[in-house]
């Protein structure tokens, strides 16, 4: 067991590697939860319920044919493939892979630094983790 | 993004200002007017994913005019510093189309009085904002 840097994480979206223009993502994994407290407890008693999720990135903006806006505007209100690598590639390393539904592109332009872009999606589906 | 290819490249499309000789490194003698591309504090890389950006972000290129109390010494650097038209930095470095780096912005020009030779020559310091390729 190592701790990770992660400069080395990759993540694609549609087969596109944007790795090189993401500089923040997460994958965040939730269920519904259930309330089945009965009479005479003391304690509220859960139960687990459907999984769901979402997924964030964001980077520096590149004018690119395989940047972020060319990406990733064409897929807002689709659903495609997501593969994130939080140890990079290699062969052994963790991958998650998932359907996500594209919901919002935004792009910032402060007038003092980088042009900047963020994405958020919609968990679909189930998410299949393995070993590269 | 390799260190040396954008500062000789700054020095030649600076070299393109008239009457400037420009040095791509700090050199061992300046005869004024005259320009050096100095060190940055230091290369930030990783700014992205996988080697995708690197970035520095104060380049320092520091131009040197006459005495520091003639009036022409002042009309030059004045040149130099405004923000737009010929023979100004700022337009003449962010006008190239680069290929050391991707994007390289001119934030800020500072002056200070430099000694060479026993005489205070007025100088005139640009900061630069470069960003390019990590790998």
């Amino acid at each position: 067991m190592t701790f990770v840097h992660g400069k080395n994480t990759y993540i694609s979206l549609n087969g596109v590697d944007l790795s090189a223009f993401v500089t923040t993502s997460q994958i965040e994994k939730t269920a519904d939860k259930h309330d089945v407290t009965t009479y005479g407890r003391d304690d509220h008693v859960y139960s687990g319920g459907l999984k769901d999720g979402t997924v964030t990135m964001s980077g520096i903006y590149d004018n690119g044919a395989s940047g972020p806006r060319a990406t990733i505007q064409a897929l807002i209100g689709q659903t495609c493939t997501l593969v994130r690598r939080p140890d990079g590639t290699g062969s052994g390393k963790a991958q998650d892979s998932l359907t996500v539904l594209v919901e919002k592109y935004v792009e910032t332009s402060p007038v003092a630094d980088m042009v900047t872009w963020s994405c958020d999606m919609q968990k679909s589906g189930a998410i299949t983790t393995t070993a590269q | 993004m390799i260190l040396s290819a954008v500062m000789d490249e700054i020095a030649g499309v600076l070299a393109g200002i008239t009457g400037l000789r420009v040095h791509d490194h700090p050199p061992a003698t300046v005869n004024p007017p005259a320009g050096i591309v100095s060190y940055p504090d230091r290369v930030e890389y990783d700014q992205t994913y996988g080697r995708g950006m690197d970035r520095i972000r104060d380049l320092g290129v520091v131009l040197l005019t006459g005495k520091a109390t003639d009036r022409s010494a002042r009309d030059t650097v004045a040149g130099w510093a405004k923000g737009s038209g010929s023979g100004s930095v700022k337009a003449t470095l962010e006008g190239h189309t680069w290929t050391s780096c991707h994007v390289l912005v001119v934030t800020s020009c500072t002056f200070d009085v430099v000694t060479i030779a026993g005489v205070d020559y007025l100088a005139a310091i640009f900061s630069l904002d470069i960003a390019g390729q990590g790998a």
